[in-house]
């Protein structure tokens, strides 16, 4: 590892296919050494960043910057970059040790040392030290996976791109090894962009993270900002639950909204002023059977059981609220719902033309 | 590695694409461009006239003659031809040219339609040899194949020898049309059987079982799962048999002779005659109707490409099953294709052979092998002689692969990248099928072989390289259509891996894909090693003297010169020394193929 070590910076950078904008104008810094997540649905342009960071799409406007360097114009074997794909590509004419090897036929092993030595530390390091000579015909989803993160780090790359790595795996796999890809990132502490349209893998291993839709950086922040201030609507309906009421300040002082009919208590009514279209965006956990502040006279539609809460569904007015609770109510159960003024978010602006959501405000195709 | 080197690497591959199509554009593109000008062109000056004589011309267009000599006399011409009781119109040569190649294509599809039922629904021993045996017509040299047709089917072939002994009168069929078609079969309905039993495979055990679940009849499921899936497949199939049999040309040559002649065989007479003005008109003519018939194929098979369907195929049934074999009428019918496809597809070859060997008694001998060999020795100048022939033939082979294979690997390439440029490339690169050989042969002989002036500097390619050049051109669609497939079916990420592990574009096809399509780019090359032995078309055209000779060309001359015998020993003799190189390129395309291939 160097002295200072690169980040990776998106000045403006627009990627348009035909007359499709994939990426429109991202502006993004991510900080040396950082475990940064592109997160979003499919289609939101997650995959077209990481790729034109890597060097396979040619930006129509604006600029790559690997350690400060400018790297737009620079094809992607010249570029430092280490990349893992989804479905692993591992060249299944070589075994695992050429696989891992294979980078430093083009680029001296870091440190100087020897070619061979360097494999064996990389396959140590990701835990398969005695499978070297097998094909990766021969190996497991979870151990081609760690064979590819050994490929890529070979080479001693000053950035890794992690594309969706642990989506060909089962959920409990996918948990372990993300584990193991965040120790192995630290260890090395290498700037590192990981894309997945998982927004509950992506709370969990981020020191940062983006939101992404439509081409577009819709909120960066720390796991923990993003979830609890939800910047924009898609992104309070698309990192976990969200209940979201569309409405209009009653009220200043005290503060309070009208949604659907029924006055919210807000936490604030900061830089608002009565009349304005506003959104709120109460968390399932938030809404809590019984009364509060404001309540809701519901009816229960469903539940599930989850392990540790139940999760009900309850009609109330011409839609549905989702509610986390702690013991079973049987569906037809009457509910009130209570929520308070502290757990009640708000989002400026009004319901948004927007062909992602659907009518209650969650995104379209079930991705998260 | 040098800064020098990768930049000479990431060269290499948009250099390779230049000189590809330099290469076409030169043998290809050029001369052929040149043959077309000449049709529209009469001292300096841009006319359809001698186009327009052709095609009001009778002899040339029979009956539709008329529509462009006197079109308003048509509606009273077809009141007088239903009057006369609707009498087989006249068809001209192209109407003929037409005619026989629609006959071919029903004869083709009649013959292997069977062949598909019976390689998809049933199981038997050498299933699997018989299967890649389908693509055997495809390299085996056209000439060789009608010489096979004249020891079989001649007036003293296998085929009255057998009559004979059954007592049976002969039958005369050189120089009927019937002989043609049933070549022409020869070739085509493997190609039927290719593609059928590859579709009637990819239909999912699951759908038909959906459909029955549903309450359709075997027949009703039949109808509305495997029917759909197969008829893409079998419209293909006769697109390019029509294609093909359209542009045929050394079995009609030598099965028909000018009596039977098509557009190709009388194009060749008269580039023989040296009425090359007459020859680019006709040219003209023909190529606008092979581009038109491979464009409308190109567009429905690209249309199919996209809605092939995976799936685990129904159980195959024994083909035998003991004596109930007798009493089941479609294994008893499917035993009877099996004769059928031992007279037309085994009987030629093995009268080949047969007649090699046999004197004009009817006793063993090896005299047309000597034949070969003294030939050698104690020919004139003039004459042609066999050993130059082989030789020609390998060292032509060869030299197709050098310049074929990096060809066809580019085209692949550009073919794989998806995208307009590359359906445009890909249009532009794929253009020489929908060229017939005597057409690229006139125009590389009016080009190069007789010279051009290009920018002032005099261009004569001598004949053994635009004899070459004329077979890459032929050969390297070949190469392409095994790499392409291949190609595609490799994850895109494997390059990308290989590139942002430092290798240039180059490297990562040399390091990554080249070496995962290793089977497919050896069979290509197989194919284009044999698609240059058997290439006649060409060949003959620029084979002017003798020098550059090939077996095919060598073939054709000991048919048709019977001063060196009565028989056809001596072309059997070269005939098989052809299949033998034929079948050992044959068998490494079964081997490379066969482990690779779907």
């Amino acid at each position: 590892m160097s002295d200072v070590e690169p980040g990776v910076e998106l000045d403006g950078l627009t990627v348009a296919f035909d007359d499709v904008v994939a990426l429109d104008d991202v502006h993004l810094a991510v900080e040396p050494g950082e475990f940064f997540t592109l997160v979003g649905p499919s289609g939101c342009g997650k995959t077209t960043t990481l790729r034109a960071i890597a060097g396979f799409e040619t930006p129509s406007a604006g600029a790559v910057r690997i350690g400060g360097v400018d790297v737009t114009g620079v094809p992607p074997e010249d570029r430092q970059v280490g990349i893992v794909f989804q479905d692993y590509a591992l060249f299944p004419h070589l075994s695992v040790r050429e696989n891992v090897g294979y980078g430093l036929r083009y680029r001296p092993p870091p440190g100087g040392g020897a070619r061979a030595e360097r494999v064996t530390e990389l396959l140590d390091l990701v835990d398969l030290g005695g499978l070297g000579d097998r094909t990766p015909e021969q190996l497991s989803g979870g151990q081609r996976q760690r064979v590819a993160l050994a490929r890529a780090l070979a080479p001693g790359p000053e950035v890794l791109l992690l594309d969706e790595p642990l989506s060909a795996l089962d959920a409990r796999l996918r948990q372990r090894l993300r584990v193991t890809v965040r120790a192995i990132q630290q260890e090395l502490g290498i700037t590192t962009i990981y894309v997945t349209h998982d927004q509950a893998e992506a709370l969990a291993v981020s020191d940062r993270l983006a939101v992404m839709h439509a081409g577009r950086l819709e909120q960066v922040g720390t796991p923990e900002a993003v979830y609890r201030e939800p910047a924009s609507r898609f992104v309070a309906s698309f990192v976990g639950d969200n209940n979201l009421f569309e409405g209009t300040v009653a009220s200043v002082d005290p503060p309070t909204a009208t949604a659907a009919g029924t006055v919210f208590a807000l936490p604030s009514a900061a830089g608002l002023a009565t009349g304005d279209a506003v959104t709120l965006a109460v968390r399932p956990e938030a809404l809590r059977v019984g009364p509060g502040e404001t309540t809701l006279e519901a009816t229960v539609r469903s539940v599930e059981f989850l392990g540790e809460t139940y999760r009900l569904h309850c009609a109330w007015r011409d839609r549905t609220l989702l509610v986390t609770a702690d013991a079973r109510l049987e569906p037809g159960d009457p509910v009130s719902l209570g929520v308070d003024a502290g757990d009640v978010h708000l989002l400026e602006g009004g319901p948004r033309a927007d062909a992602s959501l659907d009518a209650d405000g969650r995104p379209a195709g079930g991705d998260a | 590695m040098t800064a020098a080197t990768r930049r000479a690497e990431r060269l290499a591959l948009p250099a390779g694409l230049a000189l590809t199509l330099g290469v076409l554009l030169v043998v290809f593109y050029f001369p052929v461009g040149r043959v077309l000008a000449e049709a529209v062109v009469r001292a300096g000056r841009l006319t359809l006239g001698p186009l327009l004589a052709v095609l009001r011309d009778p002899f040339y267009t029979g009956a539709a003659a008329g529509l462009l000599r006197d079109p308003l006399g048509v509606p009273a011409g077809v009141l007088g031809w239903l009057r006369a009781g609707a009498p087989p119109p006249r068809l001209g040569l192209f109407g003929f040219t037409a005619y026989q190649a629609a006959l071919s294509t029903l004869a083709s599809v009649a013959l292997g339609l069977p062949g598909a039922y019976l390689l998809a629904r049933y199981e038997f021993r050498g299933r699997a040899t018989l299967r890649s045996l389908t693509i055997l017509p495809f390299v085996l040299p056209s000439i060789m194949v009608a010489v096979g047709f004249l020891a079989m089917f001649g007036q003293r072939g296998t085929l009255n020898d057998v009559l004979r002994g059954l007592g049976l009168g002969p039958v005369h069929l050189l120089f009927t049309l019937q002989v043609i078609v049933l070549a022409h079969a020869f070739y085509n309905a493997p190609l039927v059987t290719r593609l059928v039993s590859a579709a009637w495979e990819t239909v999912d055990r699951r759908r038909l079982e959906a459909a029955r679940s549903l309450g359709a009849s075997p027949a009703a499921a039949f109808r509305d799962v495997v029917l759909p899936a197969v008829r893409p497949a079998l419209l293909t199939a006769a697109l390019l048999t029509f294609l093909f049999t359209f542009m045929s040309f050394p079995i009609v040559l030598a099965l028909g002779g000018l009596r039977l002649a098509t557009v190709e065989v009388w194009l060749y007479a008269r580039v023989q005659d040296l009425r090359l003005g007459e020859a680019a008109t006709l040219a003209t003519i023909e190529t606008a109707f092979t581009l038109g018939l491979t464009y409308v194929y190109l567009r429905y098979e690209a249309r199919q490409a996209a809605s092939r369907a995976g799936g685990e195929p129904p159980a195959r049934r024994p083909l035998f099953d003991g004596w109930a074999t007798l009493r089941d009428p479609r294994r008893l019918g499917l035993l009877a294709y099996g004769a059928v496809v031992i007279v037309v597809f085994v009987g030629p070859l093995v009268s080949l052979l047969v007649e090699s060997v046999t004197g004009p008694g009817g006793g063993f001998t090896t005299a047309y092998y000597h034949f070969l060999a003294d030939q050698q020795l104690a020919a004139a100048a003039g004459t042609v002689k066999p050993l130059p022939a082989i030789r020609n033939s390998l060292v032509f082979g060869v030299g197709t692969l050098l310049v074929a294979v990096p060809m066809g690997v580019v085209v692949s390439l550009v073919a794989t990248r998806g995208g307009r440029g590359s359906r445009l490339a890909e249009a532009l690169l794929s253009a020489p099928l929908a060229v017939s050989g005597i057409v690229v042969g006139l125009g590389l002989l009016q080009s190069f072989v007789f010279g051009t002036t290009v920018f002032g500097v005099r261009l004569v390619l001598v004949g053994p390289v635009a004899i070459v050049a004329a077979h890459a051109v032929a050969a390297y669609p070949f190469v392409a259509r095994n790499v392409t497939p291949a190609l595609a079916d490799l994850d895109p990420r494997l390059a990308e891996a290989a590139r942002s592990l430092g290798a240039t574009r180059l490297r990562s096809l040399t390091d990554v894909e080249l070496p995962l399509v290793a089977g497919a780019l050896l069979a290509g090359a197989a194919f284009a090693f044999a698609i240059s032995l058997g290439e006649f078309s060409a060949t003959v055209v620029l084979a002017e003297g003798v020098k550059s000779v090939t077996m095919p060309v060598a073939l054709e001359r000991y048919i048709g010169n019977r001063s060196i015998g009565p028989s056809l020993g001596p072309a059997t003799a070269m005939g098989t020394v052809l299949l033998l190189v034929t079948a050992v390129s044959f068998v490494a395309i079964d081997r490379l193929g066969g482990r690779w291939a779907p």
